[in-house]
């Protein structure tokens, strides 16, 4: 074991919770995401933001916790938003539909702005 | 390593009494005190006697010069019987002795030492006894050496606790066949024995296992329909094991129920739809992508007609009967399971004489190349992150145009052989199916 598999990283910003998911996301490590995800803390009316840009891999268990984490932020009453989406995963994204139903933005900052000026 | 010196003489502790005792009448602590120096004189020569250890000491030809009671003991000689008339290597088995000769002895000569040998020693009335063996060779003030001293452990207990580990281990070998056997009956449950058998048409399908120990959740089916219609349906669902063979077969049951009373392909979808988003949702979604396709035949031109429904799923590879390939895209449609409202997109062609049409799940354009050369594949293999290059859906479409025009059965084949070339690199279950209309008599002969 030289890395683990996947790591994750929760910051607040005054959207919401940021969610940084890096390295592989599969069906060894989607339970550890599932698992984080009651313990974010979302308002309503804010965002969550996934931001992807270290994900290295991601199968349909990846794509179940992403699903997971929609529902989540629906539960609260919140929005929820991609950054920087890998294209291995948007490819994913495109086949199965999922690019209709996540807004993607190219990083983390981006989907901050644009949460702002709908709040606004 | 080297041995002892000879001025390293035992008994050290019984030369310096302790002084506790020369204070009577210093009441308690004295007391111990003088208990704990009478044990330390009384230890030496008990320690050696009657060690929880065996304790010999041999000379360099190998007699028995000195052992210890607890050894007599175990092995039932008295000391007469050993001291000067044997040697160490007399009270091995017959393949210990051998051992001894071979490794034994040429390494204690080497290294000075010789630690945790597990030997077998054999008692005076013929039982045998397992033991761990250690030795050193002691050596004079010029480093010459006098004479090899040897504790003996008993490994009784350790040999009853391997033979406990190997019956574990065969114990666990069996019950992982099992498992298999239960995942590979698990699966085969969920697949059709065989495929119907639908007039006017070459059907073949496929299921590639890609671990004997997790049931993978890949599915597909082919059944009758009223009026003459037959459906069909293949997807994936997310996931592996038992949760997501729970999946699979409700997926499979709604599909078929659903066709029987709306054989619509878009229905029969938004139905299954309904019955997976009210079945998993919340912190535990379990999706599926699938195509379902309703056959109709064509009466007055001869094949059929295919309505195909996608519900996120890879498209179909069409490859007509002149050669010509193309994927058949239903673009928009989306997951089944998740999201309430899930689009579906379908699409229908005509299937005529000579045509034929695969579906497939993604295990086959998912699987690594990197790690197998000659793929067939012409470099169109996808790149994911980290340079893990996959076959790619590109691959699979130059792969169909080579084949074209083909049969079901040609096709499975085709497909059989290129997961076999992939190898390890296909880490995913992987389901195909395939539906051709044969050409008539006549059109053979052209």
């Amino acid at each position: 074991m030289t890395q683990p598999p996947l790591t994750l990283r929760i910051r607040t910003a005054p959207a919401g919770a940021v969610v940084e998911l890096a390295g592989e996301l599969d069906h060894q490590t989607a339970p550890g995401v599932r698992a984080a995800l009651p313990g974010l803390e979302l308002l309503p009316g804010q965002q969550l933001v996934l931001d992807l840009g270290g994900v290295e891999f991601c199968d349909s268990s990846g794509i179940t916790v992403l699903i997971a984490a929609r529902n989540h932020a629906l539960a609260a009453g919140a929005g929820i938003a991609l950054a920087a989406v890998p294209e291995h995963v948007s490819r994913i994204f495109r086949v199965v539909g999922l690019d209709q139903v996540f807004p993607a933005h190219p990083t983390a900052r981006a989907a901050e702005a644009a949460w702002r000026s709908t709040a606004s | 390593m080297t041995g002892r010196t000879s001025g390293d003489e035992e008994g050290g502790p019984s030369e310096h009494p302790g002084d506790g005792g020369e204070h009577p009448g210093d009441g308690g602590p004295a007391d111990e005190q003088a208990q704990f120096s009478a044990l330390l004189e009384d230890s030496a020569e008990d320690l050696y006697e009657h060690a929880p250890c065996g304790y010999l000491s041999s000379l360099l030809d190998g007699r028995i010069a000195k052992i210890n009671t607890t050894l007599l003991n175990w092995l039932g000689y008295e000391r007469d019987d050993v001291l000067g008339r044997i040697s160490f290597s007399d009270l091995l088995t017959a393949g210990g002795r051998l051992y001894h000769e071979t490794h034994y002895v040429p390494l204690l000569r080497m290294q000075g030492e010789v630690r945790g040998i597990a030997l077998e020693l054999r008692a005076a009335d013929g039982t045998r006894l397992p033991v761990l063996v250690t030795s050193e060779v002691r050596t004079g003030g010029d480093g010459q050496p006098l004479l090899i001293r040897t504790t003996v452990f008993d490994a009784r207990d350790r040999r009853a606790y391997e033979t406990e580990l190997l019956r574990a281990r065969k114990e666990a070998d069996r019950e992982r066949e099992r498992l298999q056997r239960l995942a590979t009956t698990l699966q085969r449950t969920l697949l059709p024995p065989a495929l119907a058998n639908v007039p006017g048409l070459d059907v073949s399908a496929y299921y590639h296992i890609a671990s004997v120990d997790e049931v993978g959740g890949d599915f597909y089916d082919l059944f009758p329909l009223a009026d003459g219609a037959w459906g069909l349906f293949l997807g994936d669902v997310c996931g592996k094991g038992a949760a997501a063979a729970a999946v699979t077969s409700l997926t499979r049951y709604t599909l078929r129920a659903a066709a029987v009373y709306d054989p619509g392909p878009v229905a029969v979808l938004r139905n299954l739809n309904t019955v997976l988003n009210h079945e998993y949702n919340g912190d535990d979604p379990r999706f599926c992508t699938v195509v379902f396709g309703l056959l109709t035949p064509d009466h007055d031109r001869g094949g059929f007609h295919i309505t195909l429904a996608s519900g996120g799923h890879p498209p179909a590879l069409l490859m007509r009967a002149d050669g010509t390939t193309d994927l058949l895209p239903t673009p928009g449609g989306q997951l089944i399971g998740v999201l309430p409202d899930a689009h579906i997109a379908a699409t229908t062609v005509r299937l005529a004489p000579g045509d034929t049409l695969l579906l497939h799940t993604d295990g086959l354009t998912e699987a690594h190349v990197n790690s197998t050369a000659g793929t067939g594949s012409d470099g169109h293999g996808g790149v994911t992150g980290g340079g893990d290059a996959r076959y790619g859906d590109d691959a699979l479409l130059d792969f169909a145009r080579a084949l074209a025009p083909t049969t079901a059965s040609d096709t499975v084949g085709a497909i059989r052989d290129l997961l076999d070339t992939l190898g390890s690199g296909v880490d995913d279950d992987t389901a195909v199916l395939a539906i051709h209309v044969p050409r008539p008599p006549s059109g053979e002969q052209q």
